[in-house]
């Protein structure tokens, strides 16, 4: 009995966890710009797989893998920005917001995925696992770079919480989205602040990029490799919610984790979006709703 | 009177030069081959190893002292787009033969065509063992080895090297996956393999960490994989990550390591077994013949597609010569256990199912190159004759 529990629920849970740490990072993006702008951004995977390509290609010309860690995101910021003021602006104020930007985000992605292989080609690439080896946790040997990645990732998300509930930038962003008009009236640049959110969340899905490369490794259509179970996380998680987008995360991918023993991992998919349906037919906003929860 | 004669003249000399033109016409060879899409990569080399052959050809004389002329059209890797393009090309371009499909599909379907057509095909690309067994063709040849004849190199390389071999299996699961997984599987345990444990990943699968599990409970010695694309880098490289394949043997399907994985793959590909109807590092005087004027002509490495489609020139070639004509009942007898010479060595046409036999190769990747470390006779890897159509 503890034997089983060491070799494989252990490694078992422990994987669970590092995968959980990458798909809350990529969840996180999204539902801070569903959450503040209420726009679904359905390029969120292409931006991850724009950090990754950038990262890999800085790598290239010899700048290290901690410094593509900064200099990745910041360049992506423009990018969020001039997409958010130039088009999603457009279409924001119409009464079929939902659609609308679904749509336009959707043929973003498509349009960004094709320029990637133009750009870099259709053939994979791999940037080197900037730390090597294995340590030994709870008796199972474990990657040191996963070790980095749960740890370097819990406190990343951490910190986006602070910013957004602890700091004064943070309460300026919350009220411009829960009152435009009266935010308006007190002096904040309401559609400065939507364009910056909206960079901040691209930002964060090129940062996840340059982090899980390494990992995933790099091609033109691994923008659609977490999306579907990042949106599957920020709903059963609760649109908006950072406090839910981890705790869906990590139920979510234990589950897909922990059910891999015992069924083709071909259903471990399916499981997941049962979950989410589940969730949608008896809580339809999720386990915490809204931005005032956290 | 004069006038009569002046037209009898023209119209002689048109005529007799039009019966010039067809006899001394170039032979035209369809090409429907994927040319965009996923199967890109491999419709170039498709591509490439024709044209070198066909300038080769056609510069020593061309085909009974006619011309070669290849007309291309893209198939996008879709059976659907390829009878489309085939038709066209049987109907309009009025081909004398056709080949270039690279999808098994694509094959199949277009075999059917060229029976409605009377024409023959050949592929040089397609694996599925279907094609030369149960669902063979008499309008169908295959030049290239079939999955089959890849897994049974592996599978005698293996029962060599590691008599006492734990098989621990990995595919896609989707009918490739499976089928090579079970063909490998049957082939392996004939030889005296034990099978420990298999897991289907789903295709595009990210995360192979959370299998490592039931993998290392099974203690394999061998671990044999027929994952592709993608799917290599991240299983390959998760399985060095976690040190799955430290002490273990690593073989797969000839399709799981590429030209277009294997840099991404690094490292984490070395030692990797395979069964390959072709090696680059073959070393005959025909294959470094064949490799210094591919790399003079296209500035790139031949493959086992560009290697395959090259040699089925001269296969067409040689039939034709020894038939006297480009007549598709003529061609079909003299393609029958016709022997011809490639870079690979000479192969030969087995008459009972239009399946090329030749010698393989069980090949190793070291420091990221294919090196031949051990060689199955054609007689030993193509298994038994199990079409019943003609």
């Amino acid at each position: 009995m503890l034997e089983s529990l060491q070799y494989i629920y252990a490694p078992q849970i422990i994987n669970g966890l590092s995968i959980g740490v990458a798909v809350i990072l990529m969840a996180l993006g999204l539902t801070i710009i569903f959450g503040l702008l209420d726009v679904i951004n359905m390029s969120h995977g292409e931006f991850y797989a724009a950090g990754a390509f950038l990262g890999v290609s800085l790598m290239g010309l010899g700048i290290s893998f901690w410094w593509t860690l900064i200099i990745v995101p910041l360049l992506l910021v423009p990018f969020g920005y001039l997409m958010q003021e130039l088009l999603i602006k457009k279409v924001f104020h119409h009464k079929d917001r939902h659609i609308l930007t679904l749509l336009l985000t959707f043929g973003v992605a498509t349009i960004l995925e094709d320029l990637y292989k133009v750009i870099w080609g259709a053939n994979t690439a791999k940037p080197a696992t900037p730390i090597t080896g294995a340590s030994e946790v709870l008796g199972v040997m474990f990657p040191n770079y996963r070790l980095f990645l749960m740890m370097f990732g819990a406190l990343l998300i951490f910190a986006v919480w602070l910013l957004i509930y602890k700091t004064s930038i943070g309460s300026i962003v919350r009220a411009a989205t829960l009152d435009r008009n009266m935010s308006a009236s007190l002096g904040i640049p309401v559609n400065r602040v939507y364009a910056l959110t909206f960079a901040f969340g691209v930002a964060l899905a090129a940062l996840s990029g340059v982090l899980l490369a390494p990992i995933y490794s790099v091609f033109p259509t691994m923008g659609k490799d977490f999306i579907l179970m990042a949106f599957a996380v920020v709903i059963v998680g609760g649109l908006g919610s950072i406090k839910g987008a981890v705790i869906a995360g990590l139920l979510l991918t234990q589950l897909q984790s922990l059910s891999s023993l015992f069924i083709s991992p071909v259903w471990s998919d399916p499981i997941v979006f049962a979950v989410m349906v589940l969730v949608l037919m008896f809580k339809p906003s999720g386990l915490y709703a809204g931005m005032k929860n956290g | 009177m004069q006038m009569k004669k002046i037209v009898l003249a023209i119209s002689s000399v048109l005529l007799g030069s039009s019966i010039a033109i067809a006899a001394d016409g170039p032979i035209k060879i369809g090409v429907v081959t994927p040319l965009s899409g996923t199967y890109t990569p491999i419709g170039q080399q498709v591509k490439m190893g024709l044209e070198l052959a066909t300038k080769e050809v056609n510069a020593s004389g061309g085909i009974m002292g006619r011309k070669v002329e290849l007309i291309f059209e893209d198939e996008e890797a879709n059976p659907a787009v390829a009878t489309q393009k085939a038709e066209k090309l049987f109907q309009v371009s009025n081909v004398d033969f056709l080949t270039g499909t690279v999808n098994s599909g694509s094959t199949l379907a277009v075999g059917q065509l060229a029976e409605r057509n009377n024409k023959l095909i050949a592929t040089t690309v397609s694996f599925a063992d279907s094609i030369t067994s149960d669902k063979c063709s008499p309008n169908v040849f295959r030049v290239n080895a079939r999955a089959g004849m890849q897994s049974a190199a592996l599978a005698t390389w293996l029962a060599k090297e590691k008599p006492n071999a734990n098989v621990f299996y990995i595919g896609p699961d989707y009918e490739m996956g499976r089928s090579t997984v079970s063909a490998f599987k049957k082939a392996a345990e004939e030889k005296g393999a034990k099978s420990v444990g298999e897991i289907f990943a789903p295709l595009d699968n990210k995360d192979y960490s959370p299998y490592f599990g039931q993998v290392r409970a099974a203690k394999p010695n061998v671990i044999y994989t027929s994952v592709a694309g993608n799917d290599t880098v991240r299983l390959l490289t998760q399985m060095s990550e976690y040190g799955v394949n430290k002490g273990v043997t690593l073989v797969g399907a000839a399709g799981t390591v590429t030209s277009q994985n294997i840099a991404a793959t690094g490292s984490a590909a070395e030692g990797y077994v395979t069964g390959v109807g072709y090696s680059a590092k073959a070393d005959t005087p025909a294959n470094k013949k064949f490799l210094a004027a591919f790399q003079a002509e296209f500035k790139t490495q031949p493959d086992l597609y560009g290697t395959d489609s090259y040699g089925l020139i001269y296969f067409y070639k040689a039939a034709v010569e020894k038939a006297k004509s480009t007549d598709t009942d003529k061609v079909r007898a003299a393609m029958k256990d016709l022997e011809w010479s490639t870079p690979q060595g000479m192969k030969k046409m087995r008459g009972g199912d239009h399946q090329a036999m030749q010698e393989m190769y069980a090949v190793k990747i070291e420091g990221g190159q294919f090196n031949v470390i051990g060689r199955v006779p054609a007689e030993q890897a193509i298994g038994p004759d199990t079409c019943t159509r003609f």
